[in-house]
């Protein structure tokens, strides 16, 4: 790899984007993530999360075994929002007039 | 190394970097900037980052929200391009009762300044087609806008950074103590030291506020927040519950849950919010989800933002709210101007923390 190899497909992020996130003091691949947009594409990081755990590994010297994988959260892959929905009436997602008539927030 | 500080601010979210930064700008002082993780890694680096003016409520709070979204232009002249966009904000209601209440809302509000525009149905879909046919109406403000949070505390980071100012990360406080006229601060790294302290740690400033003996009136709440593929661009505002990206996504989500420190993301509220979604705006029915996140933000007790001295200790101060993106420009010029001229160009008054002393005399906290 040289610093212009492109480590994050989906959002199309070089080894050098990397490596500058790292020298502000990254340290894991989700402090890379949110500094590069590295790993936030469709595919969540399947690819890259790798290639950025030895990019850290090999700037900074923590072992690979210290080097979380990034964060996975749902859905494991794209799911439309319709099938994501249950068509129940919210109750926990409140509204922004709601609120301003209670005061605060 | 030397360890004294004039001014340590404990926190490196989007409060304590903003007053890092404007404390900086004065070039008066040593700071120190110590955060337990990384930047972005807790609320400020979780959240849809409206800069969100016009339903805060009483208006004295809508108006303090108002001229932090004015500082917005400025500050990104200053620190650089954090893509802030004034969208305008769209409220939409989906009774007709609601009308009633928008147009109160719109009457106070203008006794502050902030213009709000009541809009029938037609109006709201002219103005933003893509919400759903079956909205009565909606409230706009041009002044709502939103702002890209990753950019934006980064930003703060360098250029204070340019101004001298220090970072320590990965670095949790273990103690703080106050010594004659200085105040101890041990971390995992190394002991610090400095005449004023500033706790900017959101909804982790309680424990912090627990080494120094102080009940810091907050509790913590959890947001989830959905991510689409990006889209082409088909929403012109900050909507009240989601807004569209730069690159596309559409970020969605207004729920709120008392369940501590827990990050996790769930699955009822995740349905829930697609349900909103598409409540809203049909059309997100048909689009892909890429992934939820979710994040802890701070509330103070009474839901206003806690800002100033901290009552009965010298050269200690506090800056904790649930409205930190929003409030961030503001919070961060006030602060410096209490640290460095000992008074504020607004009045804090009604933000000092010492309005809870009642409930810390009558021990409900």
């Amino acid at each position: 790899m040289d610093n212009s190899t492109i480590v994050c497909r989906c959002e199309e992020i070089n080894k050098d984007e990397i490596i500058t996130a790292i020298q502000l003091g990254a340290e894991t691949f989700d402090d890379v993530k949110r500094l590069t947009r590295c790993g936030m594409g469709p595919c969540q990081s399947k690819i890259c999360s790798n290639l950025v755990r030895e990019i850290i590994h090999e700037q900074t010297g923590i072992s690979l075994c210290q080097l979380k994988p990034s964060r996975m959260r749902a859905p494991l892959r794209l799911i439309r929002m319709k099938t994501l929905a249950d068509h129940r009436t919210a109750n926990k997602v409140a509204s922004v007039l709601q609120d301003s008539e209670e005061g605060g927030v | 190394m030397n360890n004294n500080y004039d001014v340590i601010i404990v926190g490196c979210g989007v409060i304590g970097s903003s007053i890092a930064y404007h404390l900086s700008e004065r070039q008066k002082h040593r700071v120190l900037v110590i955060d337990k993780g990384f930047p972005l890694s807790g609320t400020s680096g979780a959240t849809q980052a409206w800069v969100w003016v016009h339903s805060k409520t009483p208006s004295w709070y809508g108006e303090l929200s108002m001229y932090s979204a004015e500082l917005y232009p400025f500050l990104e002249r200053k620190i650089g391009d954090v893509e802030y966009k004034r969208t305008g904000g769209i409220a939409p209601f989906f009774h007709e009762e609601d009308r009633k209440n928008a147009e109160q809302l719109a009457e106070s509000q203008a006794e502050v300044g902030i213009d709000i525009d009541v809009l029938s149905r037609e109006a709201a879909l002219k103005k933003e087609p893509a919400l759903s046919p079956e909205i009565v109406g909606a409230t706009f403000s041009s002044i709502d806008g939103n702002v890209n949070p990753f950019r934006l505390v980064e930003l703060y980071i360098k250029a204070a950074k340019k101004l001298g100012v220090d970072f320590s990360f990965y670095n949790p406080v273990v103690n703080m103590k106050k010594q004659t006229d200085q105040y101890i601060i041990e971390t995992k790294k190394g002991e610090f030291r400095a005449h004023k302290v500033i706790i900017a740690a959101g909804p982790w400033s309680k424990e912090l506020g627990d080494m120094l003996d102080i009940q810091v009136p907050i509790k913590q709440v959890r947001g989830q927040i959905l991510v689409t593929e990006p889209l082409a661009p088909f929403l012109k505002h900050t909507i009240g519950g989601l807004r569209q990206a730069d690159n596309g996504e559409v970020l969605i989500g207004y729920s709120k849950e008392e369940v501590g420190y827990d990050k996790r993301s769930t699955v009822d509220v995740l349905q829930e919010t697609a349900n909103m979604a598409i409540h809203m705006v049909p059309s997100l029915a048909n689009v892909n989800v890429v992934r939820c996140f979710a994040g802890i933000r701070v509330m103070p007790l009474d839901e206003y933002p806690i800002i100033g001295e901290i009552p009965q200790l010298d050269n200690a101060y506090i800056a904790v709210m649930h409205s930190g993106i929003t409030l961030s420009p503001l919070v961060g010029t006030l602060m410096t101007e209490l640290i460095v001229d000992g008074e504020t160009s607004i009045d804090l008054n009604r933000y000092h923390m010492g309005r809870f002393s009642h409930l810390l005399r009558n021990k409900m906290l």
